[in-house]
């Protein structure tokens, strides 16, 4: 198989006193999620801003196709073909669903794309995710806590990107919606695009992934196999040792 | 199809028996024309269409015109607003959810991926929750729910509803089923093993239909099969019939789960075949083992190819053992279509009877995916009419 899309080298960072990342490597492939897993604190949305720019790493690098990058910002993210929905998912409240799907993409969106379609766009999106949202032209302050995640989402799927970074995506959803984002994750790797996502709920990570990271206190404690049992994954997180544990798998 | 059993007894009492056998044969088979009534109750024409009115007028029952074979025909269902049933299937990766209503119209499904080691008590409330979601989805009130069918991917004794492994799957051994759901849902519940409800809804309503004894294969993460006899499924003792996933193939072979060794699940389940690819492939799926086979990748192909000689192996044994009318094969790596039959059938012709009637025919599942579902649909109405739900009593 090819080599990594994304991959992170001896990525650090601090914020102030608290170490967020040690010395962390990660690769994402195409066709591949890749989980990531930790307690509350562990470094998980820290590791997901990087690999999406919102975090410029005070040590290592960030490699894309194997070429280091500077990512300067989410935007800079975009352009190359990283795109994340984050844990705090920065709509705008005053803004409708269309505008916010398209919110910051003038450059996906170009002087073709008139209001009929961005609409049309919108809603192919957010059928995608079979989302529940009744009105695409009202404001995103009067949607629930589920149908704000899943504008977010659509947003992160616009023009098709290569790398879907997805922290808690499911975080404030139903059963439904869970389900959903679970289906259209393995949607977007069958299609080929590498997927990140961020979970401290093993559950739902253990379903749809091919490769578990776990980060405890900043650094990468393990990498597991897809099929990593419950019980080996919540040792790794809290740092019990579970005695004969047993298949551990490093990088490809 | 065989003549239900006519029950002797006074004039109501056989009248009330006749009313309970239509919406027997109606729910069942989801839709049937009064002809097709009359053949498999026995009963006269005159008989189910007097029957077929009062029960019409009662709500019970609903008529169509339609058109079969150029003629015109009354097309008969359950009255859709008798109630609503949920069907549930457990599979060993992904859990399905469906709601239909009386008539067996799906009004909402959803499916989602689960973990390799998913356990009972987590997968079954968070399946409520989601029945409860589906329901709210349709605006359906909870009060319309009749009953819950449920199948889960190990033998369980239909009596208790019970798992009845030990030490096989880990988070599902031992649990009360129904118990658990119909906590959670106040409704009836009755659970199955997951291929045996999809035996009985290919019988019903799938490959099998019109046949009387259809043998049903899933080969998908793990292997299960189901066996319907003489238009019945057979459950055995305790629940563990039709495991054809657990038939011994290869004494020498690996142990497996159920502490046999060389079971055909230990050579055709979904870990194996995907252990036998090469490393560099790196982590795959039976999905994209599937797709890549059907792509033409030789590698792909050769594992799919030899996964149909070893179901040929076991099929054979169980056809020489229970002769069925059709072998029905689903599960995910029946989407492999020709690649996996065609070898199957060749396993499978060399070692059964040679008979005057030719080979067993071998058909792809037309339910896929559903098949389970369907099942457990089909189970949770035949539940509901149990229960009296149905507007007959039986
Ligand atoms: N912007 C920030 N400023 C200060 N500290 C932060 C900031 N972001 C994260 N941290 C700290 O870094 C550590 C890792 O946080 P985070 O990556 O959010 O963890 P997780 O997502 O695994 O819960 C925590 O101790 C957190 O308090
Ligand atoms: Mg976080
Ligand atoms: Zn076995």
């Amino acid at each position: 198989m090819s080599g990594p899309v994304l991959s992170l080298r001896g990525v650090s960072k601090r914020f102030g006193g608290v170490r967020a990342l040690v010395d962390v490597d990660a690769d994402v492939h195409e066709h591949e999620v890749l989980a990531v897993v930790g307690d509350n604190g562990a470094g998980k949305s820290t590791l997901a801003g990087v690999l999406a720019g919102a975090h410029r790493p005070d040590a290592g690098q960030v490699l894309l196709d194997g070429r280091p990058v500077l990512l300067d910002s989410p935007a800079v993210a975009r352009s190359l073909g990283i795109a994340a929905v984050f844990q705090e998912l920065a709509l705008v409240d005053d803004l409708d669903v269309v505008e916010n799907v398209f919110l910051g993409h003038e450059t996906v969106r170009g002087p073709l794309l008139d209001e009929v379609a961005m609409e049309r766009e919108a809603w192919r999106l957010l059928d995608q995710l079979a989302a529940s949202v009744p009105e695409v032209r009202e404001p995103v302050r009067t949607l629930s806590g589920g149908q704000r995640q899943v504008v977010a989402v659509a947003r992160a799927l616009l023009g098709s990107p290569r790398v879907v970074v997805l922290d808690e995506p499911t975080a404030s959803l139903g059963v439904r919606q869970t389900a959903e984002v679970l289906n259209l994750i393995v949607r977007l790797r069958e299609r080929g695009h590498a997927v990140v996502l961020v979970s401290h709920q093993a559950g739902d990570l253990q379903a749809v992934a091919d490769r578990i990271l776990v980060l405890r206190l900043g650094r990468v404690h393990d990498v597991f196999d897809g099929d990593a049992s419950y019980e080996d994954l919540l040792a790794a997180m809290t740092g019990a040792v579970r005695p004969g544990a047993p298949h551990r798998r490093g990088q490809r | 199809m065989r003549a239900d059993r006519v029950t002797p007894g006074s004039q109501t009492s056989l009248r009330e028996a006749n009313r309970a056998r239509i919406v027997s044969a109606v729910q069942q088979r989801g839709s049937l024309t009064q002809i097709e009534l009359a053949g498999v109750t026995g009963l006269s024409p005159a008989t189910i269409s007097n029957i077929v009115k009062e029960l019409t007028v009662a709500g019970v029952l609903h008529t169509a015109q339609s058109t079969r074979n150029g003629r015109r025909a009354l097309q008969v269902t359950l009255a859709r607003n008798l109630g609503l049933v949920a069907g549930i299937r457990f599979g060993m990766r992904s859990l399905s959810v469906a709601l239909a209503d009386a008539s067996m119209r799906i009004l909402a499904e959803q499916r989602m991926p689960l973990a390799p080691d998913h356990r009972a008590d987590a997968g079954l409330q968070r399946t409520a929750m989601l029945v409860r979601e589906m329901m709210e989805a349709v605006d359906a009130d909870p009060s319309e729910l009749l009953a819950v069918g449920v199948g889960v991917p190990a033998p369980v004794d239909i009596r208790t509803g019970q798992v009845v492994t030990v030490g096989m799957m880990r988070g599902w051994d031992g649990v009360h089923v129904d118990e658990i759901l119909g906590a959670e849902l106040d409704v009836p519940v009755t659970a199955d093993n997951d291929s045996t409800l999809a035996a009985i809804a290919e019988a019903r309503f799938g490959a099998g239909a019109g046949h009387d004894s259809v043998a049903y294969v899933r080969v998908s993460h793990g292997v299960g099969g189901g066996l319907v006899l003489g238009g019945r499924a057979v459950h055995g003792r305790s629940g563990v019939a039709g495991e054809i996933g657990h038939v011994s193939v290869d004494e020498h072979g690996p142990v497996c789960r159920c502490g046999n060794r060389g079971c055909l699940e230990m050579l055709v389940g979904a870990s194996s075949l995907l252990s036998m690819l090469p490393p560099e492939a790196g982590h795959l799926t039976l999905a994209d083992l599937v797709t890549r086979a059907r792509e033409g990748d030789a590698g792909c192909r050769r594992v799919v190819f030899d996964a149909g000689r070893h179901l040929g192996v076991a099929l054979a044994n169980l056809c020489n053992l229970v002769d069925p009318d059709v072998v029905v094969i689903g599960g995910k790596l029946a989407e492999a279509g020709e690649l996996l039959l065609e070898p199957l059938r060749t396993s499978l012709g060399q070692r059964v009877v040679a008979t005057s009637r030719g080979p067993v025919e071998v058909v792809p599942s037309t339910l896929g995916a559903d098949a389970g579902v369907r099942g457990a649909l089909a189970a949770a109405l035949d539940q509901a009419r149990m229960f009296g739900s149905l507007g007959v009593t039986s």
